[in-house]
This record gives C-alpha cells, structure tokens and sequence, in this order.
C-alpha cells in the first residue's frame, strides 16, 4: 500500500529523473550526449559541466567554501580577531558604530559590541556549510538505507518504515524543530551541571545537525523504496537471486548502483535546504547560540537597527540569499543533467 | 472505495494518536523544567519550585500525567490553577502555566489571524501562480517562457525569510507604502490592511512553485491527443486551453494546494515572527521561550491534526479523481 505517494509535492520531478536511470538499459532519449563507452552519470556531469548557469554557481559556492576554509587567514589579513570588542569604536550615545567602512573594519563593527563585523561573517560561513554537508551526507546515508530495506525487504519492515515516514509527514516540521532542539539540548546536560557558553555552543551544533537528519532522510528513502520495488522485479535482480548472490551484494552491488542519479541528485537539493533551515532556525532564535557565528543570528539582531546601520545587516543577508540561491540553481542543473528527457 | 478511505482514516487517526503520545512524551517528560523557567533569574527557594510544580501537576509521574491529559482531551477536565479547580471542557489542552488563560481559546483567538493570512497569501499564489503558468505553457520555448521559469526559479530558490525581511524593511518601516499588522481590536480594515504585506511576499514565494506545476502539467496537457481533437473541431483556444486543457491539468496542482494549506494554517512561523503577525507560529515561538508546555503541546497538537485532516482530504478527493489511486 502506498497511500501518500501522491503528496507530496517536490518528488515527481525527482522521480521522473529517477525513473529512466538505469545502467542496463540502452539510454532511451536520443539525445546528442549519447556516445560509446561512457555510463549516464559520465554523461551527466559532462552535460553539468557545458551548463553556464551550472558553472557560475559552481564558482559562486566555491568562493563561499574558500572563505570558510581561509576564514582565519582573511581575518588576519585584515588585522582581527573573532570576539574582540572595541567599545572605543561605540558612540556612548546611541550605541552606534563611528565608523563605517574602514581598512581595519571590512565590514563595520557590531553596534553596541563593537565586535569585527569581517570576522563574524567569515567565520559565520564554517558552521552553515559544515551543517549543510553534515547533514546532507547523513541523510543520504540513512534514506538510501532506509529506502533499501523497505523496498528490498517488504512485508513487516516495509510497513513499519513506511508507517514512520507517513508520521513525520505529519508533523509541522519548523514548529517540532523549534520545540525538539532545547529539549534535546538538555538532555546531553547533567542535571545540575553549568555549561560555559563553548560548550552549550557545540552541543547546539550537533543537536541542530541530528534534528535536521532525523527530519531529511524522509524524502529519499520513499524515493528509493519506490525505485527498489520496480528495480527487483527486473531480470538482472532475479537472476543474481536465482545463481545465489547474498542479499546483501544484490542491494549493493545489483541495485544501488542503477540509483546513482536519483541519490546525487537528491543530495544536491539537500545541502541548500539545510542550509537555509539552519539560517532560519538560527534567526528565530533556536539555532545556534554564542559563541559559533551564525549568519542566521546575525540577520536577527541586525534587523532592528536596520535603518541606522545597514552595514550590520547586509553582509548575512546576501551570503545566505546567494549560497541558497547558487547551491539550488546547481542542484536543479544537476536534475537536469540526470534526467534524459530534459533538453535544455 | 469505502475500504479505502476507512483504511485510509485508520492510518490517520493512528498517525495523530502517536504524534500525541510522543510529542507529550517529548515534552512533558522531557528535561524542561516549567517551574525553573517560571521563577526566571530570581532564584526560587526549593520550596517554592516544589509548590509550584505542585500546583502545575509536573510532580506527578508521567503515566498519571499523559491519561489526565489524555482524558482532558476527549472528555474533559477539572485543573487546579492556583489553588482553585478550573473546569476545562472537552477538548481540552489545559491552562497555560504562565497566564492561566486556556490553551484552546489562546489558540482560537489567534487562529483568525493565521487562517486569514493564510488565505489572502493562498489568493495571491494560486491567482498569479497559476495564470502565469499557463502563460508561460501557452508561449513555450519564447523569450517570456524562459524568463518566467529564470525567474521562479531565483525567486523560489532565495529562502522566504530573507525576501520577507527586506520586503518588510523597505514596504513597511523605511518607506512604509503598506499598513503595519494591528490587532482585530483595531477594527476590520486594519486588520485585513497589515496582513496585505505577509500575504504578498509569502503568496509570491509559493507562485513560484505553482507557476512550474502549473507549466509542466499544462505543458504535458496540450500535447494529449483530445486537445488536439478539440482544436480540430474547431473550437477556439481560449476555450481549449481554459475550458478542455485546464481542468485536467490542474489535478496535480490541488494536490499540492492542499498540503501547502495545512503548512499555512498551522502557523507561518518565519513570516508571522518578521511581520508581527500574533498568529498561531508566533505564539508556539513564544510559549517556548517561556517553557510553557500546554501552549507548546497544543499547537503541535492542531499543527498536526490539520496536516493529517488537509492530507486524508486530498487523497481521498484523489483517488476519487483518479481511480488508479485505489488499486495500489
């Protein structure tokens, strides 16, 4: 029984990529990509790589991933440290900045604070992308799992996955996401025990990622199971069955193999999606906490002084339109390139 | 048909009982210590916790707890708040630790709100989504064709809260061209006025995705053979395409409409936090600063009552739209 497999909103596309992925079978569209001796996925990313709109947010999030790993250098560059506070930079009488932009502040300094606003901002793109990637590859993983058992294993695991999919369907996911992180928050603090803000700050991090995991696998796996319960009726499934391949290789070497394109491509749509739900709870306040820079935080405090000190706010609110933005024009490119019937 | 739907109830109804359990489970038995929070930076003695959880039932075990609750919802309660017994009809969410007000009328005096922003935003993405898309399949493959998808594309692809944000910055505080959200109290033109902002960022980020359901499935639609057979007859394209063509590619689309609905109505976090909308997520974002549990489990509660009844609806009305939806 597959009551819901209608909906859902975002998947037919996925599926329709999904649905003419297959190694053995002779690629179906006569597209002009088709030639010897190179597996679709060879095929797709060449068609990835020919695409302009591809290769722009490529570089865009390439630029965006230097600066999170070169953050400490760029902020030496600039002669700052993360969390440094220059109250003498604060006007005692507004709490406003003196200064805009200079060549010791890139970016301003934090009003009130007088805090290296260059620092928080290239800082503040480690923990979106970490959380991005983190979580993606986790969901990945336990979708593909998930979606494998189900479809491979049918009767009672089947239903029992099917079941739990169906409930966290259910569940307003922002509204269970902001009440799940501080409870689950407190349940890595001993009772009693004071955390300095490093290390109620980390915890938050981790909490944030399994949440997100505990919440992303959903759509993969039913993506999987859908694309399993067709693929082991075929005759190359039946039979590495019938000559005695172990289960366990049919699933992974048999059949995984045939869902490349629908895993990537589900995986690329993931990581701007994390990265914006973290933003987002960052924003609303149950994100992540001081000390770890988070532009989502950022947006947050800096909106009220919007009007006075616009500087405080734009950096943020451009790197995460723009990351969002260039990760999910990348991911659709990548849907594209997976899916033989497009021709763009 | 019937079997199914029955089956299909069942599926539902199961679905909600765990969400309750767990979600009281997640909540309730959870490390959150209501009293803690109530006595906020002025330190309580350990007494006055003790009297306080007391008097909020937290003190009692958990099992005592969810059937109390459990019998509170189907049929109703009498709660002590502060000292004195409340009776609390059936359904019945409880008191709020903080106010004492009763969660379900807390909820329903802000659903209004919720549900008429919902639905101006719902008017806005299917009117424009909707009429776009067909444009845009209409003219497949032209310059505004490409720049219709370019732009849904961008615009989808940016997250909402960083649109609304600056879409509220500029419109409603720095050049303030739309009205800021007042109260119902403040009379009805008012309070429809403030919700016109919300409604159109939120309505123009949802379009975007109509406007590709709506020019995929009306693409897919004008190259079935009864359309063809209908403009052979000679019947003009503006009823071709609105009368023939459109009904059947809009199937997909109300599949969609109704889940979108139910993530609406239960509360527009984001969008009703930026634009102060006093709203059903804006009240959940604020009953969990203050670890007021009852006002948390209640709006998780109807959040997922609500997208488990938009998602029993529209696969009910599916399966009577497409029969094949039965069989499987």
């Amino acid at each position: 029984m597959e009551p819901t497999t209608l909906t859902m909103g975002t998947t037919p596309d996925v599926a329709a990529a999904a649905g003419n992925q297959s190694l053995h079978d002779e690629p179906v569209s006569a597209t002009v990509d088709v030639r010897a001796g190179r597996s679709p996925s060879q095929v797709a990313w060449e068609r990835v790589r020919q695409d302009k709109v591809a290769v722009v947010s490529f570089a865009i999030v390439a630029l965006f991933i230097l600066v999170a790993i070169f953050a400490d250098l760029l902020v030496k560059l600039e002669g700052e440290t993360l969390n440094v506070y220059h109250p003498e930079l604060i006007s005692p009488l507004n709490t406003f900045p003196t200064i805009g932009i200079t060549p010791e502040h890139w970016f301003g300094v934090e009003p009130r604070t007088g805090r290296d606003l260059f620092a928080v901002w290239a800082f503040g793109a480690r923990p979106s992308l970490i959380i991005g990637f983190t979580a993606a590859t986790f969901s990945t993983v336990i979708g593909i799992i998930m979606g494998l058992a189900a479809g491979y294993l049918g009767g009672t695991v089947d239903k029992v996955i099917t079941w739990i999919i169906d409930t966290l369907l259910s569940l307003p996911f922002l509204l269970m996401v902001l009440a799940l992180v501080p409870v689950i928050q407190k349940r890595f603090t001993a009772p009693g025990q004071v955390l300095t803000a490093e290390e109620t700050s980390g915890i938050r991090f981790w909490v944030l990622i399994g949440i997100l995991v505990f919440f992303g696998w959903i759509g993969l796996a039913r993506l999987i199971r859908g694309e399993v319960l067709s693929l082991r009726e075929r005759e190359f499934v039946q039979a590495a069955k019938v000559i005695g391949v172990p289960t366990r290789q049919i699933l992974f070497r048999e059949i995984l193999p045939n869902l490349v394109g629908p895993i990537i491509v589900s995986a690329s749509i993931a990581v701007p999606a994390y990265i914006s739900a973290e933003a987002a709870l960052s924003y609303l306040g149950a994100g992540l906490v001081e000390p770890t820079p988070s532009w989502g935080r950022t947006v947050s405090n800096a909106q009220n002084s919007y009007a006075r000190y616009p500087l405080f706010l734009w950096p943020p609110v451009v790197s995460i339109a723009l990351l969002v933005l260039a990760l999910s024009l990348l991911g659709e490119s990548i849907r594209d390139a997976f899916d033989p019937n497009t021709r763009r | 048909m019937l079997i199914y739907i029955g089956r299909r109830i069942l599926m539902a109804i199961s679905v909600v009982l765990v969400v309750l359990v767990a979600t009281f489970l997640l909540f309730f038995a959870g490390p959150a210590d209501p009293a803690q929070a109530m006595c906020g930076e002025t330190r309580c003695t350990t007494q006055r916790l003790e009297d306080i959880r007391r008097s909020l039932g937290t003190d009692r075990p958990v099992a005592a707890q969810f059937s109390e609750y459990f019998k509170g919802l189907f049929v109703g309660r009498d709660i002590y708040v502060s000292g004195a017994p409340k009776k609390c009809e059936a359904p019945c969410l409880g008191f709020s630790f903080r106010t004492g007000i009763e969660v379900k009328d807390a909820i329903a005096v802000r659903f209004p709100n919720t549900a008429m922003l919902a639905l101006m935003t719902m008017v806005i993405f299917l009117s424009v989504g909707v009429s776009t898309g067909v444009l845009a399949a209409r003219r497949r493959g032209s310059a505004l064709d490409r720049g219709i998808v370019g732009f849904s594309q961008v615009f989808g692809s940016i997250p909402s809260y960083i649109t609304g944000l600056l879409f509220a910055l500029y419109f409603t505080v720095l050049y303030p061209i739309l009205p800021r959200y007042t109260n119902r109290g403040d009379g009805l033109p008012a309070w429809l006025g403030g919700l016109i902002a919300p409604a159109i960022i939120l309505g123009l980020f949802y379009a975007t995705g109509y406007v590709r359901y709506a020019r995929a499935s009306m693409v897919d639609t004008l190259s079935q053979d009864y359309v063809r057979t209908a403009r052979s007859k000679g019947i003009g394209e503006q009823t071709v395409v609105y009368k023939h063509a459109l009904r059947a590619a809009l199937s997909p689309v109300v599949t969609i409409l109704g889940l979108d609905m139910a993530g609406l109505l239960s509360g527009t976090l984001i969008t009703e936090q930026i634009f102060g909308v006093d709203g059903i997520g804006r009240f959940a974002i604020e009953s969990l600063r203050n670890d007021d549990l009852p006002i948390i489990m209640g709006t998780v509660l109807v959040g997922c009552v609500l997208v488990v009844i938009m998602n029993l609806v529209v696969d009910i009305a599916y399966s009577f739209i497409d029969p094949r939806v039965r069989l499987s």
